[in-house]
């Protein structure tokens, strides 16, 4: 299709071209077509190659899952299941407890987020309509807080969560990650653009702050609530390393933590470990197809800086 | 403020508390001065660092240039080609645990998918975790697979903020497709560049999951970057100075990198 367009556009081209020479006689008008429709095809031929190539391993799970162990042990056997054996999810589900560790996912990485964007978006509201003392000074913390890996300050958090008595709970979870320095950041820029007047045409009718804040401005924020909100969401219901070292009792684990611990207990099931790796892709998979636009987005807004 | 709480507080509390020896629940300390640091450096630590230096350098150098590469394809103006983008973001947001996992059936010694292809192609099988090298090399790989989608977003959403009348017309004087990449896109993408440069960089720093899942940062220490042995000292071994030394280590680190994103962005945009 592509090819048909870029000939009709040569032939209007060409005349007006031939006045200037013999830049594109006919014949090499006709060789440059076909050079361009094989580097088209070389085009999607490496998206594809590269596509497969990325989807393999899921794709390898999904198999697997559904194998039975020794199919997946020989090595003459089909890459395709022979038979489908689709009770192994069944079994993988019923032999940890997974709906608890999904519960607590929810829990976990809801409320994380909702504090993630309600913090971000008050800090940001404040840095970008407020003059404060210290501003300035605050707000490059709260750009080295953006840079600085979290994970480097773990045992710190863990220490303050120990004297709390926080260890084995939701408060020790959500707490520490309910303030988000990208949020913050975002909000700012976002309400650095939104119009003062509408807040000063609300204060004249008698609106307070906080009612300025959630009738007028919050409700324009709600772009960057979706986009900042799905990325802070799919962090939080992913981030392993946090739940590690604060939860360490099977009831409060998080589904990434208690996979994990199912791997060492069916290290020799590899049916089943693909299975219950299979239960926790799932509905992130069905999440991130859903929301593909939002989290383009969300990807693309932490990163303009 | 709130996030300067979160993040401020620990951040002195471990810069103080890495000058003391004791558990991470010790409620007495004892105020070693600097051994945390030279302790940590002679214990493991400074092989941590050089795992993270080589795994960083790598993963920085393939998730940066797949990035780059995928997204120069993706955005040739052809029909249905902006849709294929899509699977490339799914390895970034799936969780981290379950695609390790699957990553280590897949390097499996024997019946492995790797292993099963290395033996169909007459090549010598390997056990990915019986040698520090392969097994950093499959840390690598995975880390490679499972990021580098981000950098095609980020660098195709630059690449669509390029002009676009320009190249064309560059291309109708007669520059090929290298040419156009060299002297019209690659100067224009310096920016994202650094920004990129630094995004992948902090994430190869920080990268744990996969480690914990495949390697346990074995064999002989071969995978245990700084971050693992943030954990292994701190949360395993109960080495809790050690662990505070490599974490202030690991932040000047991250600290660094950072300024020399904004020395290069300043430089650049002083020069335009």
């Amino acid at each position: 299709m592509t090819s048909t367009t870029s000939t009709a556009a040569g032939r209007v081209v060409t005349p007006a071209v031939g006045t200037r020479g013999p830049l594109l006689s006919a014949p090499r008008r006709r060789g440059a077509n076909r050079r361009r429709l094989l580097a088209h095809v070389l085009v999607y031929g490496a998206v594809t190659l590269a596509v497969i190539i990325v989807a393999f391993p899921l794709i390898w799970m999904l198999l697997a899952a559904v194998k039975s162990n020794a199919q997946i042990l020989d090595l003459r056997a089909s890459l395709w299941p022979s038979q489908f054996h689709w009770g192994n999810i069944k079994q993988a589900w019923d032999s940890a407890p997974f709906g608890r560790w999904f519960l607590n996912t929810v829990v976990f990485a809801g409320a994380a987020t909702i504090g993630q964007i309600l913090t971000g978006m008050l800090a940001g509201y404040a840095f970008a309509m407020y003059d404060f003392p210290g501003k300035r000074v605050l707000f490059y913390v709260l750009l080295s807080g953006l840079m600085v890996p979290f994970a480097t300050v773990i045992v710190p958090v863990v220490q303050i969560l120990g004297d709390l008595h926080w260890l084995n709970t939701y408060q020790g979870l959500i707490v520490p990650n309910i303030a988000s320095a990208l949020g913050a950041f975002l909000f700012r820029q976002f309400f650095l653009g939104a119009p003062a007047e509408l807040g000063e045409a609300a204060h004249m009718d008698g609106a307070s702050e906080l009612r300025i804040f959630f009738n007028v401005y919050a409700p324009l924020g709600r772009p960057i609530i979706a986009a900042f909100g799905i990325i802070a969401f799919l962090q939080n219901w992913n981030n392993f390393l946090f739940p590690l070292i604060v939860v360490n009792t099977t009831s409060m684990e998080v589904l990434s933590q208690g996979l994990s611990v199912f791997q060492t207990q069916f290290s020799t099931n590899y049916n089943l470990m693909m299975a219950a790796a299979l239960i926790v892709v799932a509905p992130v998979l069905l999440v991130a197809v859903l929301a593909q636009r939002h989290i383009v987005e969300g990807i693309t807004l932490g990163a303009v800086q | 403020m709130l996030t300067a709480a979160f993040s401020l507080l620990p951040l002195g509390m471990l810069a103080y508390r890495s000058l003391f020896s004791g558990g991470v629940f010790a409620t007495t300390l004892q105020y070693v001065g600097l051994q945390n640091y030279s302790n940590a450096i002679s214990q493991g630590g400074a092989h941590a660092l050089e795992v993270t230096g080589i795994y960083t350098a790598g993963f920085v150098v393939l998730a940066m240039g797949l990035g780059l590469g995928i997204a120069l394809l993706l955005n040739v103006n052809l029909p249905g080609l902006s849709r294929l983008r899509a699977p490339f973001i799914i390895p970034v947001v799936v969780p981290t645990v379950a695609t390790a996992l699957i990553w280590g059936n897949l390097f499996a010694p024997d019946f492995g998918f790797i292993n099963r292809t290395l033996g169909a192609l007459g090549l010598p099988e390997a056990d990915f975790t019986s040698s520090p090298s392969l097994a950093l090399t499959m840390i690598l790989t995975f880390g490679v697979w499972q990021f580098f989608g981000e950098n095609v977003i980020l660098y195709l959403a630059s690449l669509k903020t390029l002009p676009v009348d320009v190249i064309e017309a560059a291309s109708v004087d007669g520059a090929g497709p290298w040419a156009r990449f060299r002297y019209m896109r690659w100067p224009l993408l310096r920016r994202s560049n650094v920004l990129i440069w630094v995004i992948t960089t902090l994430t190869g720093l920080q990268t744990f999951t996969q480690i914990y899942v495949l390697t346990n940062g074995g064999p002989n220490g071969g995978t245990t970057t700084a971050l693992y042995y943030i954990y292994n000292q701190g949360f395993v071994q109960f080495n809790t100075g050690l662990a505070d030394a490599m974490g202030v280590i690991l932040f000047l680190i991250s600290l660094g990198v950072t300024i020399v994103q904004v020395a290069l962005i300043g430089r650049g945009s002083r020069r335009d």
